[in-house]
């Protein structure tokens, strides 16, 4: 077989109403490695190409009911790429012109020679391949422009934060102070019958809290950025993690909250010893915030997904959910210091921040994909041990 | 060259915080004095007698580090407890290898920090005692002699 196409064969339809000259040609492309459908009606052509895509349509301009160049226009609003070469009777230049004009990709007159079309095939293949190679090196590299932009705004972010939450921490703690000495004073005996006592301390207790839950946040925030900012990680911590016991860990970790909710959680691996060079606890917190996420997101007696994968160069964790999933306006933003959807008291939005951070510190990479209603999948890929 | 009553200094350069501090530890029955900058401690160590200072790390001009350095080379038996904030911790570690007692986290819990000063004040008291003790040994040898 001479079929240049490492890969698929090439998917023909071929339309023709002389059925001799069809089932012939049909047999001889056969032969040659390519994958023939065929049809003698443009009608049937297109009913064809919606029950099944092909590659290339190779089809006459002139047939009885729907004529060859209308099936093309029809063709070439399939979406996806289809490439169509025309075949014209003798001497019809008019028809091929009018068909490349319409989008064919060329045109080829009767009597058709084999190696020609089967030239003519491959050349359009060829350009079906190339554009698609394009498309997913456009997509790629958006991808990648998307994540930098992200990362940079993290930083930014990150940056500012810390620097509020600085700034912050001098006043709270004068608050504190402050209602903390008038606790005090209300405790001495000459306050003993003051009067409406126990509002003021109620006041101040009230006070005492929520600088005690201000205190937290700005400790958290100060600790995230940290780990990504003077803590680049240090690769003296590094070491050739199992990563099947790293998260088998994480799920004995998560597993008496999951069951609570009687959620049980998969870890499949493609390899049997999947490893990474990289810092074990610092992975772990990750893994356990991804995995509490995707536990909290699942309905009751729901399954949540962890899969490993390793290759030469990388190894990827993949923590996914059936869950009610993130909307496109959060998603973007899943991964800012602060933002969350939790009530106030249940999360205070710095789980995947802090993760991102360690992620990106540990120098791998933590992307997400997610469909409302259908679920979420975190992806977490580091280097594998050279 | 015996000063009487010994005191507790505070050093912040947040004039508030210092205030509110010393409101407090004064309540409970401390003698407190306040310092705004690194100068003004190693000023109040020199005119007064104290026993502990409570030292923020982050201030402007001198900062807790090297005010710490001066404070223990010139008065060895004072006891320092390091202030800090989530970003200096390991200003902290290094304030007690050079020879503060301990470290707070602002904002501080009372309650610790009173449980600190304590601890510090009896860390010093001992030594005190031991110092008084070896100077009485020294005596009585020389007498004998």
């Amino acid at each position: 077989m001479e079929n240049t196409n490492m890969t698929d064969p090439i998917d023909v339809l071929l339309v023709d109403d002389e059925d001799d000259f069809r089932q012939i040609l049909s047999k001889r492309l056969t032969r040659r490695g390519i994958h023939v459908r065929q049809t003698d009606r443009g009608e049937n052509a297109l009913q064809m190409l919606e029950e099944q895509r092909a590659d290339i349509v190779v089809l006459d301009i002139k047939m009885p009911g729907m004529n060859g160049i209308e099936c093309l226009q029809r063709i070439k609003k399939i979406p996806g790429m289809i490439e169509v070469i025309m075949l014209t009777g003798h001497a019809d230049i008019q028809g091929g012109v009018e068909g490349i004009k319409s989008g064919a990709f060329d045109y080829l007159s009767k009597p058709v020679e084999l190696e020609h079309l089967i030239r003519k095939i491959k050349q359009a293949h060829h350009k079906i391949q190339r554009i698609q190679a394009e498309k997913e090196e456009a997509a790629f590299k958006e991808r990648v422009t998307q994540q930098m932009v992200v990362a940079e705004r993290l930083v930014a972010l990150g940056t500012m934060a810390s620097g509020v939450a600085h700034e912050i921490n001098n006043p709270l703690a004068v608050i504190q102070d402050s209602a903390g000495w008038l606790q005090q004073i209300l405790a001495k005996p000459e306050m003993q019958d003051m009067p409406r006592k126990s509002d003021f301390q109620k006041g101040l207790e009230r006070i005492h809290k929520a600088v005690k839950r201000a205190g937290k946040i700005t400790q958290q925030l100060l600790q995230a950025v940290k780990t990504q900012t003077t803590e680049t990680a240090d690769p003296s911590s590094f070491v050739e993690v199992d990563l099947h016991m790293l998260a088998e860990e994480a799920i004995t970790l998560v597993e008496p909250e999951a069951s609570l909710r009687n959620i049980s959680i998969s870890l499949t691996s493609q390899d049997p010893h999947p490893s990474a060079w990289t810092d074990p606890l610092q992975l772990l917190q990750v893994l356990l915030n991804l995995l509490s996420n995707s536990v909290q997101a699942t309905d009751t007696g729901k399954q949540v997904f962890v899969c490993l994968a390793a290759t030469i160069e990388e190894a990827k964790i993949i923590v996914k959910d059936h869950g009610c999933g993130i909307s496109k306006e959060n998603l973007a933003r899943i991964f800012e210091p602060f933002f969350t959807t939790k009530d106030a008291d249940q999360g205070t939005g710095m789980g995947l921040y802090v993760s991102w951070g360690i992620i990106t510190n540990l120098g791998g990479l933590i992307t997400v994909e997610s469909e409302v209603s259908k679920g979420s999948t975190f992806t977490i890929t580091l280097p594998a041990k050279k | 060259m015996f000063k009487t009553s010994s005191h507790i200094l505070l050093v912040d350069d947040e004039k508030d915080f210092v205030e509110m501090l010393s409101l407090r530890l004064q309540e409970n029955g401390e003698d407190v004095l306040s310092a705004y900058n690194g100068k003004e401690c190693l000023k109040t160590l020199e005119e007064k007698n104290i026993e502990v200072v409570i030292l923020d790390v982050k201030m402007p001009g001198m900062d807790g580090i090297e005010t710490l350095k001066k404070i223990k080379a010139q008065y060895p038996l004072v006891e320092v407890i390091m202030l800090t904030g989530h970003g200096t911790i390991q200003a902290a570690v290094e304030g007690m290898k050079l020879g503060a007692f301990d470290f707070l986290l602002k904002p501080a819990d009372f309650k610790e920090l009173t449980n600190k000063l304590n601890q510090a004040r009896e860390r010093r008291k001992e030594q005190v005692a031991r110092i008084q003790k070896a100077e009485t040994a020294m005596l009585l040898r020389q007498s004998k002699i």
